[in-house]
């Protein structure tokens, strides 16, 4: 074993370059690989990973505690692995000045001991847990960094009738349990409705139907009429999935194109190394070494930069992962969860090497085949075929002789030609989707934007504790009377009734510029609001309650009932939660005298060109400090994160893939380096030689820039609409008309630059090639 | 038509080339021989613009190479130098004609003319015929014919041949002997590095022994 160490050790000493661009291009391949396999890993499991970590409860059920005791819930057990429960549940109505966070909606309150047990064990990521009467920890996704900054730090009561109870603690469940909880005496005090259980069940739970079919197992023997509701996990799963739905087939395309590139180019660098050291396997046969040794020696060269590269680029690609990995997953409540499973971490370390010595094994074999004799030839066995054609046809054309032998090499060796070609073509598929995705993005953002306006204005200030003395009309002439306003429209966020429904529908009443902040701009079907009892909805609450342009609904609020009818679709809604855009007529033919609530409405303020907006807000403040207002504007998370993604990928994919054709290019300078020491000879200078070698890839850049385009453009038409199926909303057509002459142009010089990149080193590497040493040295 | 004067190349600590100093004049067919290691490749070299002295002066057709950039050398070697190397050193892919074609379409010359004097030289030298057969189909001695035609495309003023005999059998080489001698008869300037006494004594007017990195005789010679 000693000889081969030995032989392999002294080949990587001889091949520096080879050796290094070996490690390098696994090392970045490897990156790229776990990257994307990090991310797909990650779209598709995280709640899965955060509901097991918490134990979630795959059936929260309620039942009527009139009808069921305690004792014979905890005895109805069939089909179950755990339980947790019983707990007393209430819904309690805070009162109207409750703070921001709690926006006067209706709690669900359990009374629970203590956050583990058997199932859903909380995550109380703020306080400490209720330890008597009057306290009170309320649900909300973990923003332990945000704390101070964020609506909680202001919510420190929640009085309900004559209770009032102290928040002590922030606790966030994976099983939406409840929306607070405290001491089941507490809970008793409240008068609880219900009795809340938690299940977790043996065997399939992957459906609705077969939750169903469990829950009726558990309640066989129950009193009729016990079961109050069961909710499946699988609705806060489908919900959870929703924001990274939109992101899978972005990361799904990015991960396969990072995974094919990865391959195909490890794939040819390594094959690449073991056919240009066919002489040397010769060589070592010749002397006594086994075909067994030989093969060995290879795959230990070739290994051992293949290992290394491999290992750092596991870390590397593990380390890049994580930052996009939370980004992307924040604020979905398991953020803290995101990280590269140890399966990812076997492909990089495992998997990644076992390809390349596949890709070694291949050539090494038909070294292992061949006789010394045989082996040694083989490089300057004379070449037949297609290549002769073409380099004869070449040297007829009026082409620079320097040029026309360039574009003459790659059908020298048609299999190196093809993998690099393969790589470029990748290479510009992915700059190709990443560019029109990112424009599409910014254009999707700029519609939002637009919509969302630049600043948003609320009548209670947060930091200050303070609501304005001002009246809604007031407000609104103050904000119309500041330097900068370009157009205000005001909103309250309302839930309504829907008659025939058990679940309400949210409406943003507006009045002032509604229409002119760019969502009638964004219509995609139908026409703005011309009357009271007309509204216009976003495609994802239309895809969501399953409604179309033109039909009625009947909605209640505050005693009043009106038919409305849905005019008009746009993409996007009102800023907060998706709701319905009606005028606010319609608030008051429902609800006439209703007396607002200062942290029920919001004014949305468009600025003029070119005024600072963060001075606004601040003028704002001053002007009036029981107002809160703040910059809306730039609030793209979305955008962020796959424009970030997007290029992050498309360069490292396009410098891989450079790699790749630098290997290519160093390759073929050390076939060729008796041919350009003859051609230097006789008056080749060094840039005709870099000119040579340079176009011998460029060609190639040209090539893949051609079927790259396509590739990338069709990926483009097809992935965009489909993560905005994903996240449910509908894109106008110029979201989706990124492509123009000129920037496409420039995508087929990106398969040029990407090529002329690769080759510059190995080319100006040919043209110093001593004339004297490979033309005498025989 | 050359002029050493005090040239020095050292390898590491061995010197290839100690203080050599040496003179061709046109029409002159010198052979260069010595022992392995002698530093007669070295001298070629030098010669011919691949290396640069580590002291003294290199003097072709009145340019001083020694102080030329490698882009400049190269022009020079295109235009005035022709090359024959023992392993011929054709390009696999081209035909006999393009190869030897290829010499005068790295200067700007447009493939006709290049190619019609590619055929022109070929036809001098026997092998018109043969034109548009590659490399490795060709014998040993078509290949050095070929190899000859190429360094005479751009009529070099100085035709330097390394070991030309080396590689062939001794009808091959004979052929190219009396080509060469041919050449020179015709006012073609020649130096050859060899160890064929027989090529030496058949070619050249004037013998350069080398030992250890200097010039240790110069003698005339009476052709074969």
């Amino acid at each position: 074993m000693s000889a081969v160490w030995r032989a392999a050790r002294a080949a990587v000493h001889r091949r520096k370059l080879q050796t290094f661009v070996i490690g390098l291009v696994v090392l970045l391949c490897t990156a790229t690989g776990v990257v994307s396999l990090a991310l797909l890993d990650a779209v598709s499991a995280p709640f899965d990973r955060a509901f097991e970590a918490q134990r979630g409860a795959q059936v929260v059920a309620t039942y009527d505690p009139a009808r069921v005791s305690d004792d014979q819930l905890i005895g109805a057990s069939t089909g179950l692995t755990a339980i947790a429960g019983p707990f007393p549940q209430v819904v309690i109505e805070p009162a109207g000045d409750a703070g921001s966070f709690l926006g006067g909606r209706p709690l669900t309150v359990a009374g629970r001991a203590d956050p583990g047990g058997a199932v859903d064990q909380l995550d109380l990521w703020h306080g400490r847990w209720p330890s008597g009467p009057g306290e009170i920890v309320l649900a909300a996704e973990p923003h332990p960094d945000d704390y101070d900054l964020g609506p909680f730090a202001d919510t420190t009561t929640v009085t309900a009738g004559r209770v009032t109870l102290r928040v002590v603690g922030w606790a966030f469940s994976i099983s939406g349990s409840a929306d607070g909880w405290v001491t089941p005496a507490q809970a008793a005090a409240l008068h609880p409705t219900a009795t809340q259980m938690l299940y977790r069940f043996a065997g399939d739970v992957a459906t609705r139907d077969a939750l169903k079919a469990r829950v009726a197992g558990v309640a066989t023997g129950l009193p009729g009429g016990a079961l109050l509701s069961a909710q499946p996990y699988l609705v806060l799963k489908e919900k959870a999935a929703a924001q990274p739905g939109t992101y899978l087939p972005f990361l799904a395309t990015f991960g396969v194109l990072g995974l094919l590139v990865a391959v195909i180019i490890v794939g040819n660098v390594v094959s690449g190394a073991v056919v240009s050291g066919l002489r040397h396997i010769g060589v070592l046969k010749a002397i006594g070494f086994t075909p067994r040794q030989v093969v060995a020696v290879y795959l230990t060269m070739v290994g051992v930069p293949a290992v290394a590269g491999a290992v750092l680029g596991t870390l590397l690609g593990a380390n890049a992962a994580q930052p996009m990995l939370v980004s992307t997953f924040r604020g979905l409540g398991f953020g803290q969860e995101a990280g590269t499973r140890a399966w990812v971490w076997a492909a990089g370390l495992i998997g990644v090497p076992m390809i390349v010595l596949l890709a070694a094994l291949l050539p090494a074999r038909r070294a292992h085949r061949l006789s010394a004799a045989e082996v040694i030839s083989a490089g300057s066995a004379p070449r037949r075929g297609h290549g002769l054609r073409v380099q004869r046809a070449l040297s007829a054309t009026r082409l620079p002789r320097s040029v026309s032998l360039g574009l003459g090499l790659p059908f020298a060796r048609p299999g190196r030609t093809a993998l690099t070609l393969a790589t470029l073509v990748l290479g510009v598929t992915t700059v190709t989707f990443a560019v029109g995705l990112s424009d599409s993005v910014v254009r999707i953002t700029g519609l939002g934007d637009q919509a969302a306006g630049q600043i948003g204005v609320r009548a209670y200030n947060t930091d200050e504790r303070a609501t304005t003395t001002r009246t809604d009309a007031q407000v609104e002439e103050l904000l119309r009377g500041m330097p900068g306003t370009a157009r205000i429209a005001t909103y309250l966020n309302q839930s309504v009734s829907v008659v025939g429904s058990s679940e309400p529908i949210l409406v943003n009443f507006g009045r002032g510029e509604v229409a002119a902040m760019g969502y009638e701009a964004q219509l995609l079907e139908g026409h703005w609001i011309d009357g009271p009892d007309q509204v216009v909805a976003p495609s994802q609450l239309l895809n969501r309650r399953g409604l179309r342009v033109g039909d009625q609904l009947t909605v209640v609020l505050g005693g009043g009932r009106r038919a409305i009818t849905v005019v008009g679709e746009t993409m996007s809604g009102a800023p907060g939660p998706v709701g319905l855009f009606a005028d606010w007529q319609l608030l008051d033919q429902l609800d006439p005298g209703r007396k607002l609530i200062p942290f029920e409405y919001r004014y949305q303020v468009q600025v003029t060109e070119g005024t600072d907006l963060d001075g606004y807000a601040a003028a704002v403040r001053a002007a009036d400090p029981g107002l809160y207002s703040w910059n809306d504007a730039g609030d793209s998370s979305f955008a962020v994160v796959v424009t970030s993604f997007a290029g992050v990928v498309s360069v490292l994919l396009a410098v891989v893939t450079a790699l790749g054709v630098l290997n290519t290019v160093a390759l073929t300078v050390h076939d060729r380096r008796r041919d350009l020491g003859m051609l230097k000879s006789i008056g080749m200078t060094p840039r005709q030689v870099v000119a040579m070698m340079v176009t011998s890839v460029a060609a190639l850049g040209v090539a893949g820039g051609l079927a790259g385009i396509p590739l990338g453009m069709v990926a483009h038409r097809f992935i965009v609409p489909l993560a905005a199926r994903a996240a449910a909303i509908r894109l106008p057509g110029e979201v989706l008309r990124v492509w123009r002459p000129g920037l496409l142009a420039l995508l087929v010089l990106s398969g040029v630059l990407i090529a002329v990149l690769g080759a510059l080193l190995p080319a100006r590497a040919a043209a110093r090639v001593s004339i004297a040493q490979v033309l005498h040295n025989e | 038509m050359v002029r050493l004067d005090g040239v020095r190349k050292e390898y590491g600590e061995t010197a290839a080339l100690d203080g050599v100093s040496l003179e061709i004049y046109p029409g002159e067919a010198v052979a260069v021989m010595g022992p392995s290691g002698c530093g007669k490749s070295t001298l070629l070299n030098m010669i011919a613009g691949l290396d640069r002295p580590a002291a003294g002066t290199v003097e072709v057709h009145g340019e001083r190479l020694d102080t030329m950039t490698e882009t400049g050398l190269a022009l020079f070697r295109r235009h005035h130098l022709g090359m024959i190397f023992q392993f011929f050193n054709l390009l696999d892919d081209l035909p006999a004609l393009d190869n030897v074609a290829l010499a005068a379409q790295l200067t700007g010359s447009k493939a006709g003319p290049a190619r019609k004097r590619a055929l022109e030289l070929l036809g001098e030298l026997g092998i018109a015929d043969r034109r548009n057969v590659y490399p490795a189909a060709l014998s040993g001695g078509e290949r050095q014919r070929v190899a000859v035609a190429r360094a005479l495309m751009n009529r070099p003023a100085l035709l330097l041949a390394d070991e030309p005999t080396g590689a062939l059998d001794s009808k091959a080489g004979e052929q190219v002997m009396d080509l060469l001698l041919d050449l020179n008869q015709i006012g073609q300037t020649l130096l050859i590095v060899t160890h064929d006494e027989r090529l030496a004594h058949r070619c050249a007017s004037r013998l350069v022994e080398l030992g250890d990195g200097t010039v240790v005789r110069e003698s005339a010679l009476e052709r074969l």
